[in-house]
């Protein structure tokens, strides 16, 4: 009896101690994100000092123009230029000086065969080496992007965009003709020139063709580019047909068919077989764009009496309207990642910018504002973290890339007058 | 008309007393203002100014959004496109103005000091502005304008903390979205009598080395304010434990 009271006791009084959990507690949330401030340390070269040093700009331009890294200026850098990879000979605190937090570094090698390059990256406050691989390459820009994949790919866990490519049609004196962009803007090459109007290609899934929109037979026809043999054939859909666009696993064809004064959305299969009519209605219904599953296509349409984005199954079922702002909605480019729908939009002073929609909630975000007279056509990077599209900020249409929010944006080309850009898949590993 | 001035007549005559009564109650009134009961002003208060800002018509709903800052200026074009021959075309330097902008953000402009008035002021007075003065130096200009201000001293303290480590908690845009779902970390800060943070002690590290560098560097950088003085030893030697979370 004595005892239960003591032990009684004694609970009161160690309850009545401060505890840990009396300390007291507080959540901090909601951070700022920023870019990871990252140095790329002047490649060492063995062979080719000139190979070098234009892999270290690749990289350089590569990871600022990704919006995920802050990249420093190399005039700042208090390094040895011939500093080793090694960690036990690099000075960390050098490089921590600078404000670096990722540092990358490479040795650059001109084999028989091609480049190869030792890629190091390190982080400098622990000063140790975070990766360590040989990758081999064609050329020198080959080689900076593959290592800029490689730092994104170790930081994001996520593949790195910087060696796929884009394609757009470029204006000629008399014609259009079709062109091929690395990722960077660089390294144009010309697959087609027409006399008739090309317009709006879509890359096959596996990047092997491309489908396009020429007038080569008088009116608007879906035809399609292949790489490998250079040919360029009519997909026989029998009516007018125009924007194609490739399902995301390849099977089906989803394009716009125009009939007198009315468009709707159909798909076929990429033969031109199978046809069906998904939307019906007497207004415009076009442009459509799949969803990453393949299950939804995202349309415009002006059955409410402008043009808005609408979005409906694969089979036509299911059309519900996604935007209520603007009277002037155009060419939906679904994200990859799903999440947003990026489009066109004329606003109320009659400029055109880019936008994108939330398929949650239909949020609409603005990524350009007072940069030329017209932002548009987009398309999304494979991985949804860039979109590249098309603006007179300069003078004639160029190509920019900005990341999805449109804080960072980049102009990549300068000649010629671009439209309508797609951007293509990522390479086969 | 004689029947009007005689009623006239006859309530001048009724009015001596009321005149004699409020006569009387102001002398009262008078003597004890000389006395020194009136009521008491404080001369020495500080005047509340207040500010009309204009807010401008709200945009209507219908019409696309607009930023609130145009995008910063875009770099590029990095180098002439076509084929690129193997001559040093170097692209520019991509360090644009926006990742400058994000560096120089490290230490916001503290407010000017305001001046306290300690002249004439009561002590209370002085206490009061020098907790307003605190609060202005931890606060931030995004800070939330419904904030509370019958919190009580305990509560504004860790406010002040909190809002003071948010100016520092930055974190890479590299993690992905699949580690922000679940990324949090928690440490317990020592605040020192003066605010200083001698002490941290990680409770719980997230796993990922970025992310909790990341936290160190915040509480690192931050500069608390001194806490208030009932609870200076429980902070010193029990700690403030904070969740950090996305």
């Amino acid at each position: 009896m004595r005892l239960a009271r003591l032990a009684a006791t004694c609970l009161a009084l160690s309850a009545a101690l401060p505890s840990r959990a009396e300390r007291p507690r507080v959540v901090v949330d909601a951070p700022d994100f920023h870019p990871l401030p990252v140095a790329v340390a002047p490649f060492l070269a063995e062979g080719d000092a000139h190979a070098a040093a234009e892999a270290t700009e690749v990289v350089r331009a590569d990871l600022a123009r990704s919006g995920l890294f802050e990249v420093l200026d190399p005039k700042g850098f208090l390094a040895d230029p011939g500093e080793g990879l090694a960690p036990a000979s690099i000075k960390f605190s050098r490089w921590a000086d600078v404000g670096a937090e990722g540092l990358v570094k490479a040795r650059v090698r001109k084999g028989a065969e091609g480049f190869s390059a030792d890629l190091r990256l390190l982080e400098v406050r622990a000063g140790r080496e975070l990766l360590a691989r040989t990758l081999p390459a064609a050329d020198a820009r080959g080689l900076g992007h593959r290592i800029a994949d490689e730092v994104v790919r170790h930081y994001t866990g996520e593949r790195g965009i910087f060696r796929t490519r884009i394609a757009a049609i470029r204006k000629t004196r008399d014609g259009r003709e079709l062109v091929v962009f690395d990722a960077d803007g660089q390294n144009a090459r010309v697959l087609l020139s027409e006399k008739a109007l090309l317009l709006m290609p879509s890359w096959r899934p596996d990047g092997e063709e491309l489908l396009v929109t020429s007038y080569r037979g008088g009116g608007p026809e879906l035809w399609r580019y292949r790489f490998s043999d250079r040919s360029f054939r009519k997909v026989p859909t029998g009516r007018g047909a125009m924007g194609g666009s490739w399902s995301p696993d390849g099977s089906r064809i989803a394009f716009t068919a125009i009939e007198g004064n009315d468009t709707d959305v159909w798909t076929c299969n990429p033969d031109g077989t199978g046809q069906r009519r998904l939307t019906t209605s007497p207004a415009l219904d076009l442009s459509p764009s799949w969803s990453p599953d393949g299950k939804r296509l995202a349309f415009v349409s002006d059955r409410a009496g402008t043009p808005q984005l609408y979005v409906m199954n694969a089979d036509g079922s299911e059309q519900r309207r996604l935007t209520f702002q603007g009277s002037y909605n155009q060419t939906p480019q679904w994200s990859p990642r799903g999440d947003l729908i990026a489009f066109t939009a004329r606003d109320e002073r009659r400029v055109f910018d880019l936008f994108a929609v939330a398929l949650d909630g239909g949020r609409v975000q603005r990524l350009t504002q007072d940069q030329g007279r017209t932002n548009e056509e987009p398309s999304w990077a494979p991985n949804g973290r860039m979109v590249a599209f098309t603006s007179d900020r300069g003078g004639l249409p160029q190509l920019v890339v900005s990341d999805p929010r449109g804080e960072r944006q980049t102009v990549l080309t300068s000649g010629g007058e671009l439209m309508t850009p797609a951007w293509g898949p990522l390479p086969a590993e | 008309m004689s029947g009007l001035a005689d009623s006239a007549m006859l309530r001048r005559d009724r009015l001596w007393p009321a005149v004699v009564a409020s006569m009387a109650v102001h002398l009262v009134l008078g003597l004890l203002a000389l006395a020194g009961h009136g009521p008491a002003i404080d001369l020495g208060q500080q005047p509340i100014t207040a500010r009309l800002v204009r807010l401008g018509e709200p945009r209507p709903r219908e019409l696309l959004p607009r930023k609130e800052e145009p995008p910063p200026a875009e770099t590029g074009p990095e180098a002439a496109p076509a084929v690129a021959p193997p001559a040093p075309a170097a692209p520019a330097a991509m360090p644009g103005p926006a990742t400058k902008a994000v560096a120089s953000t490290k230490a916001p402009p503290k407010p000017a000091q305001e001046r306290t008035g300690a002249t004439s002021g009561t002590r209370r007075l002085g206490n009061v502005l020098a907790g307003m003065k605190q609060e202005l130096a931890a606060g931030s200009p995004d800070g939330d304008p419904l904030g509370d201000s019958n919190e009580a001293v305990g509560d504004q303290y860790q406010a002040q903390v909190v809002r003071a480590l948010k100016q520092n908690y930055r974190l890479p845009s590299t993690l992905s979205e699949k580690e922000r779902l679940y990324l949090q970390g928690t440490i317990v800060l020592f605040i020192e009598p003066d605010g200083r943070v001698l002490r941290h002690e990680f409770v719980k590290r997230s796993g990922n080395s970025t992310f909790d560098e990341a936290l160190e560097r915040a509480v690192r950088d931050t500069r608390l304010p001194p806490p208030p003085a009932g609870a200076r030893e429980a902070y010193r030697r029990r700690g403030l434990q904070v969740d950090f979370k996305i």
